[in-house]
């Protein structure tokens, strides 16, 4: 649409597939993890190679319609081997909402040094979309495992709530695994906050209860945007 | 991950059958050598600034994101959760490559970096845009800029 309007434009094209139906006017695609079209984090040489080929697209006078492929892989694409993932507290998986909150509480404390170091160290934290402070998490969580349909202003509905205090949970758990070189992948980084942790476990609970819940718009949020659909339980 | 086998599934699926727009026409804009071009970003990860609402779920709306915002108040605010947020988590660049831009522009392989770049809701129907296109051509061109890099999630 911009291209129309007069404009040049090069798109960092994550799957092959949708660029070729798209069919944008100039695109490289790479083998980057959805959600990182640059390639790798903090590696500016890469994300330098990365942009220096899509750029050079624009130059190219054989258009339209030039897709390309970038030839290397980020070097995080695969596992890190040997990656530990930070220590938590032992939990059980049968818990009541005040049990959830607790276990989520007591590996918030856990998790914090890694989170503060990671904080310090980048100079910024991507928690922040829930309005809401680490500290009042548990008690949050706590009363939305019970049914309650809190709002927190600036965001007006308890779906949004909901949601976007799962953001802010899974931020924190994966600055503080990423706090400590080498990095986890994102596969590791996911296996460990939805199959290990407490509080993967308890948003997973949080979504059984958002899809009981009377209010659809809290059906609809927490049953498509808590938990990415490849870390769903297997149905029994 | 793009590589499609790369995708867990069910997430494959979803992400192959995604409706993707069809158009009329394969409109292209040739223009000056790399050298001479300032470039502008136009990110689709609904990046909000600290303190800002995050993007309502399926907005067509843009909003602007001035050269000189500080990326330490940039969060991710898209709806889909299908996709990675650890590598922002620990490099704004991955997304928003505002830092690699700059660089490029001092090495002289750019010719510069607009002073206003732009972020998007993806997963929107890109009918819903129209009024968004328009703001930033118009931005676009106050600020004589005539190339954009488009960063999807």
């Amino acid at each position: 649409m911009l291209e129309e309007a007069g404009f040049s434009t090069v798109v960092l094209a994550s799957v092959r597939a949708q660029a070729e139906k798209v069919r944008p006017p100039r695109a490289l695609w790479t083998s980057a993890v959805l959600g990182r079209p640059v390639g790798e984090p903090d590696d500016p040489a890469f994300q330098h190679r990365v942009l220096r080929a899509a750029l050079a697209l624009l130059e190219r006078p054989d258009g339209p319609v030039i897709l390309e492929d970038f030839p290397e892989d980020p070097p995080g694409l695969r596992d890190t081997p040997g990656w530990q993932p930070p220590p938590v507290p032992a939990w059980s998986p049968e818990q009541s909402p005040a049990g959830w909150a607790a276990a989520v509480a007591t590996e918030l404390k856990a998790l914090r040094p890694a989170w503060e170091a990671a904080r310090h160290h980048r100079g910024r934290t991507s928690v922040g979309l829930s309005f809401q402070p680490p500290e009042a998490w548990p008690d949050f969580l706590r009363g939305a495992l019970s049914g309650e349909l809190a709002s927190v202003p600036p965001l007006e509905t308890p779906a949004l709530a909901q949601r976007f205090l799962c953001d802010d949970i899974k931020a924190y758990y994966g600055e503080a695994a990423q706090a400590a070189s080498p990095a986890p992948s994102h596969r590791q980084l996911d296996g460990w906050f939805w199959r290990q942790t407490a509080a993967g476990a308890a948003l997973i609970a949080l979504r059984d209860v958002a899809l009981a819940s009377n209010n659809s718009a809290l059906r609809t949020v927490g049953g498509r945007f808590f938990v990415p659909v490849p870390w769903l339980p297997s149905p029994v | 991950m793009a590589r499609i086998e790369d995708i867990p599934q069910p997430t494959r699926d979803a992400v192959l059958s995604v409706p993707c727009p069809q158009y009329d026409t394969t409109p292209f804009v040739p223009g000056k050598p790399l050298r001479e071009r300032r470039i502008a970003i136009l990110s689709s990860a609904a990046l909000v600034r600290r303190g800002d609402k995050p993007f309502p779920f399926g907005s067509g709306e843009c909003r602007f994101l001035p050269a000189g915002l500080d990326t330490a108040d940039l969060l991710v605010s898209h709806v889909s959760i299908n996709f990675d947020r650890a590598g922002f988590q620990r490099d704004v660049n991955v997304v928003y490559p505002i830092d690699r831009l700059r660089e490029l522009a001092a090495q002289g392989a750019i010719g510069g970096v607009a002073d206003t770049h732009y972020t998007v809701m993806g997963s929107t129907d890109p009918a819903a845009m129209g009024d968004s296109v328009a703001q930033i051509a118009g931005q676009l061109r106050q600020e004589r800029i005539d190339s954009v890099l488009l960063s999807p999630v």
